[in-house]
């Protein structure tokens, strides 16, 4: 297991190499670049911004100097279109924001869309099966920008209840719609897959087994069911988390919560190279401790997947 | 065994077990009007071939119907009627009354638990035993249907294992909880025929060492031979012929259980041809007002195709109109 741990955290390094080579080469390629304006600058201002920003070298040599001072100061260069600001500072102000919605509207997608789902399960073709299965469909083509609107309009304008923006060092009351809108869908899937998977588990022979063993309904479902039936789940919530995190843009513009998405927007306009190049790297950090923490998981879970790590 | 026996109440009596299934296309008349007795200690053969019932019967036994499933008769054990028992009651049956053995030792096994916490859950549940002794107890049948190295490989998972030896723990399962009743369901099916053999000699020596009856429900009317004391032959789920497996191999009586004789291939003879039965396994969409086998019989006459005849005749028990043994 360690080993293939270890194995598996050096492939990140290859894998990132490649991604900052291509992801520089396509920014540069896109038309525009972040000090093209409307009115075009005087060529001797524009020489000298470019050369202040090191952008007067060969695009190999640009590169090479960012990849440079990433591994050797962990430094992803200053922003260009926010003055005096690095990647850092603006990644290390809004990513925890986004993170800790991200987690919280993750934690609301399993704590309720996994008893939904086996509760839809074991009423399988009943009432709240029906409701429960209609009501999943129906938030799961729910939009995201139309559902924060219509909370906003709830529990902000009518209720009084939540704030209907900003963060507020991220106190509970600021953090709660943010995490529901972000995640209502995603639950609403996690609902149907647990029902589904559930549904076939509790079809297989083993059950069939556990039943002949004499067991109450109960201890079969959670000692012999629960852990298969939650293993498509898992599977499904490792790329959901990072699209929760990555599209959370709307989220970050919406409720103001100064969550990295903003600054990915902000930096998308703007051609602000770097902002994007750091955001890409990050965001594919986070996919790749994903992606092992799941595999950890698997592996923890199925004893098939474990043997075979070697 | 039979005639050994101080009480005279069977262990087990099955009263005109029907089994239908609701089906997208209607419903299916699975099992029809089986009626069979088991005495304490008795080996008892269900043979058919696939679709005839078999499997439900012993499925309609342990409460274990598919959902769309519905069985109506008689199941009596131990004085009480299994078909009208609430579950939890039934649970206090299943394996520690009766076990049963399950066809594909690939599936029915749990892949995510220790074969230890398999074994081991069923003594906890039905006799309160510690965890300690539970193991112990696991070890023990473990031993017993002879896995090798039993200790070291109390906690390993179902696919570490080979075929044969998933089986031998899908064995061990039934015998937890030493039943009175071991309900063998293929149990040799998916195995190649020299683990077949294995299977089959450790099933006969468990047997005979705890007692314990034994229906086995099979195809294979070769495993049957050196096993079972009585035979029922099932087709289109009515019986055919209920017998001492000796007379079944030696005077078949029903032309149904002849025809399934000379499928079989025959070592003494092997350039005889293998005589297949013509025609397919009836629909069952109906129960059946007529011998189910008729349509396929060659000595069938006109009234075989207007009466369902009773299981008759004594020792020997068949139901048809015209008996092999009538026509020779």
């Amino acid at each position: 297991m360690l080993n293939f741990t270890l194995r598996r955290l050096f492939a990140v390094i290859p894998t990132i190499l490649v991604l900052i080579v291509f992801s520089f080469y396509l920014m540069r390629l896109a038309p525009g670049g972040p000090f093209t304006s409307e009115r075009p600058l005087p060529p001797a201002v524009m020489a000298n911004v470019l050369e202040r920003y090191g952008m007067d070298e060969p695009l190999h040599v640009q590169l090479w100097s960012y990849i440079k001072n990433i591994v050797l100061y962990f430094d992803f260069g200053p922003s260009f279109s926010q003055k005096d600001r690095t990647v850092n500072d603006v990644i290390a102000q809004g990513f925890p924001v986004t993170l800790t919605y991200g987690f919280w509207s993750a934690i609301f997608v399993l704590v309720c869309g996994v008893p939904l789902g086996i509760i839809a399960a074991l009423r399988h073709n009943g009432f709240w099966d029906y409701t429960m299965t209609g009501l999943a469909i129906f938030s799961q083509i729910f939009p995201n920008f139309v559902l924060a609107p219509l909370m906003v309009l709830l529990f902000t304008l009518s209720w009084g209840l939540l704030p209907g923006g900003g963060w507020n060092g991220g106190q509970w009351q600021y953090i709660v719609m943010p995490a529901i809108a972000l995640g209502t869908s995603y639950m609403a899937g996690v609902a149907r897959l647990t029902r589904g998977s559930m549904l076939e588990v509790l079809n297989s022979p083993f059950i069939r087994t556990a039943r002949a063993k004499g067991l109450p309904e109960r201890t079969i479902i959670i000692r012999h069911a629960l852990k298969p039936a939650l293993l498509p789940t898992l599977t499904y919530m490792g790329p959901v988390f990072v699209y929760m995190i990555t599209g959370s843009v709307f989220i970050d513009v919406f409720f103001s919560t100064g969550g990295i998405g903003q600054d990915f927007i902000d930096g998308a306009y703007s051609r602000d190279y770097s902002i994007l190049l750091g955001l890409a790297i990050l965001y594919s950090l986070l996919t790749f401790a994903l992606t092992l923490m799941l595999d950890l998981l698997y592996a923890w879970i199925d004893p098939k997947v474990r043997s075979s790590m070697g | 065994m039979r005639d050994t026996q101080t009480n005279t109440a069977p262990l087990l009596s099955v009263r005109d077990l029907s089994v239908r299934f609701r089906t997208g296309d209607g419903l299916v008349h699975a099992v029809n009007n089986v009626s069979f007795d088991i005495d304490v200690g008795e080996k008892l053969a269900v043979v058919g071939e696939s679709g005839s019932g078999k499997s439900q019967i012993a499925l309609a036994i342990m409460g274990l119907l598919a959902k769309n499933g519905e069985a109506s008769g008689k199941i009596m054990f131990d004085g009480r009627d299994l078909l009208h028992l609430p579950l939890g009651e039934l649970n206090k049956i299943r394996a520690r009354q009766i076990g049963i053995i399950f066809q594909d030792p690939m599936s029915s096994l749990n892949p995510y638990m220790t074969i230890e916490r398999q074994l081991a859950e069923i003594v906890e549940l039905h006799e309160g035993a510690s965890r300690r002794d539970a193991r112990k107890r696991a070890l023990e049948v473990m031993d017993a249907v002879q896995i090798p190295d039993a200790r070291a490989r109390l906690d390993a998972y179902p696919h570490e294992f080979s075929g044969g030896m998933r089986q031998r723990i899908v064995i061990a399962m039934a015998l937890m909880c030493n039943p009175r009743l071991i309900l063998a369901d293929e149990p040799t099916t998916a195995l190649d025929v020299t683990v077949q053999a294995q299977i089959m000699k450790l099933l006969g020596d468990i047997q005979r060492d705890m007692g314990t009856a034994v229906v086995l429900i099979t195809h294979d009317l070769g495993v049957v031979a050196g096993f079972c004391d009585e035979t029922l032959v099932l087709y289109g789920g009515c019986i055919m012929e209920q017998a001492p497996t000796l007379s079944i191999f030696d005077a078949p009586g029903h032309p149904y259980t002849r025809g399934l004789l000379r499928a079989v291939p025959n070592i003494e003879d092997p350039a005889a041809s293998l005589a297949a039965i013509p025609g397919s396994p009836p629909s069952q969409r109906k129960p059946p007002a007529a011998c189910p086998f008729a349509p396929r019989c060659v000595d069938a006459v006109d009234a075989c195709h207007l009466t369902l005849p009773d299981l008759d005749g004594d020792g020997s028990k068949r139901a048809c109109l015209r008996p092999v043994e009538v026509l020779t």
